[in-house]
């Protein structure tokens, strides 16, 4: 029972990570309508600027800053992509080309920091925050929790609260009419691109030293943000702040069961069928009729 | 005093000539009325005149600024405001949020709400949940609260009972003599008409009349004829 329960503490951290990446795919989504593939990817090239400053001797918080920036700036750069070209496409154009531009990404991120070679990537949080039921939880596990709560509750807040929430409010429903009325649209299109590219960046960093740092593996923890945004129906924060978190738990009790631990990588495309299969059941039932 | 001027504008979709090497001109205190059949072009000219779809020649000036190349949002600023057709409401956000939306520098709510005080009691409600008339009441409103010098609407009576029409004309009226240069698109002529100060015709493109309002309204064979051509008119009569 208690190995049962430190593998679902141990899976706190990635729940967190999942969560904060999904919620920032649902943001993604709500305001400029993007199915957005290469959130995480996004996020890995922050974390990898941080590992070659850390690994060329840099101090580790200005490289963490600069990491930070570098994901903004990598997040604000897709975002003008897909403003300026992409911007009338429809939704299933703009997922498709986030997809071609996470492959694009992948494929430099690997040319650049060498493909699968080892690298040292500094545990920015280490050591434990307190024990629950003897259990350790980690900072780490509380940090990324914690962020996907604060970006959740932020995101929120700065909706329903602000000019500029009530403006890209606007813009996620009717982009034309919004700009017909003077608001900037490009503007604050690029604005959500940065902001969750700088929340992304962050939360890899945190969970880059537990998985194995390379572009490819890191870029991938898409997949189960989008179980996460797709629990959450690419609507609510909340639900995907759950479903995210339980997706981690739900892996780290896979981990702990040596019979099924091999296919825990799987979990997330079990959730993305049965959620599917869940949302389509009523149009399969009238199609059946 | 407010001058919105088009030269020879034209306008393609899918490459092909929509509007061609049209003229218009719309000053403070007067309504422009454009008519004409279907495919004629009117929507075509509003949405080049507001930066929806691109121009393919001409120019677009408001108080001799070009603004032929800029983005929606810059002509906005400038002044041009475009009320487009089908009552484009943000459907999640209430009737005050989308007024908010709107509010540049220098304007107040209450404007909205003393034009089309029916908007009052609405104010809490999504605009998703309005009837077609306050739908087309706050999409005007939200217009007036960017601050423009030049109105454009587009069929604002489609689908509506005439008495709404009958008092979305007396608000768009207002909003001429309180100052404001209107470019009217409209199907029902005889209504347009009758607020309007200059009238348009357009067919396949092109104007084919410009001049008085009120000379076309006691003309209504003119107005037929104008519509449908000299040929068509007279094959059909």
């Amino acid at each position: 029972m208690n190995a049962l329960l430190t593998s679902a503490v141990a899976g706190l951290t990635a729940g967190g990570t999942y969560a904060l990446l999904g919620v920032c795919a649902v943001f993604t989504y709500r305001l400029v309508a993007v199915v957005n593939f290469t959130g995480a990817a996004i996020g890995t090239a922050g974390t990898f600027v941080l590992i070659a400053l850390f690994e060329a001797g840099f101090p580790i918080w200005p490289s963490v800053l600069a990491g930070i920036a570098a994901g903004t700036l990598t997040g604000v750069a897709i975002g003008y992509i897909m403003t300026r070209w992409f911007g009338e496409a429809t939704a299933s154009t703009k997922a498709a080309v986030t997809v071609a531009l996470l492959v694009g990404l992948i494929a430099i991120g690997l040319r650049l920091t060498g493909g699968q070679h080892p690298h040292n990537m500094p545990e920015l949080f280490p050591g434990s925050a307190f024990r629950l039921a003897g259990v350790e939880v980690t900072i780490a596990s509380v940090l990324t929790i914690g962020l996907a709560v604060l970006f959740t509750i932020l995101s929120d807040l700065f909706l329903n609260r602000t000019k500029v929430g009530l403006n890209l409010r606007a813009l996620a429903d009717r982009p034309m009419a919004a700009e017909l009325l003077g608001v900037r649209v490009q503007i604050l299109s690029l604005l959500v691109w940065g902001m969750t590219g700088a929340f992304t960046t962050f939360a890899l960093m945190i969970i880059a030293p537990q998985r194995s740092p390379n572009f490819m593996t890191l870029s991938l923890l898409v997949v189960p943000a989008l179980a996460a945004a797709l629990i959450g129906v690419f609507r609510s924060f909340w639900w995907t702040l759950a479903g995210g978190i339980a997706l981690g738990i739900v892996e780290g009790l896979a981990s702990s069961i040596d019979s099924i631990s091999q296919y825990r990588s799987a979990i997330p495309f079990l959730v993305v069928l049965a959620v599917l299969l869940w949302t389509q059941r009523e149009a399969r039932w009238d199609e059946a009729r | 005093m407010s001058r919105l001027v088009v030269s020879n504008l034209s306008i393609n979709r899918a490459e092909l000539p929509v509007v061609s090497s049209v003229d218009l001109t719309a000053e403070s205190g007067a309504i422009s009325v454009v008519l004409g059949a279907n495919g004629a072009g009117k929507t075509t000219l509003l949405e080049g005149l507001s930066g929806i779809i691109p121009v393919a020649g001409g120019a677009i000036a408001i108080d001799g600024r070009e603004l032929q190349k800029a983005r929606p949002g810059t002509r906005s600023r400038e002044g041009l405001a475009h009320v487009e057709q089908g009552r484009t409401v943000f459907r999640q956000l209430t009737t005050e949020e989308n007024l908010r939306v709107s509010l540049h520098p220098g304007a107040d709510i209450a404007e909205a709400y003393a034009l089309f005080p029916e908007l009052v009691q609405r104010r809490s409600v999504k605009a998703s949940l309005l009837s077609g008339g306050e739908q087309q009441m706050l999409v005007i409103a939200r217009a007036l609260l960017t601050r423009p010098k030049v109105l454009l609407i587009d069929e604002m009576s489609a689908g509506l009972a005439p008495v709404i029409v009958t008092r979305l004309m007396t608000a768009v009226r207002k909003l001429a003599d309180d100052g404001l240069a209107v470019v009217l698109v409209e199907q029902f002529a005889a209504l347009a008409l009758s607020i309007g100060n200059r009238a348009y015709v357009m067919r396949r493109g092109r104007v084919v009349y410009d001049g008085d309002c009120a000379k076309l309204r006691q003309s209504p064979d003119e107005l037929h004829r104008l519509y449908l051509g000299g040929q068509e008119m007279a094959a059909t009569s």
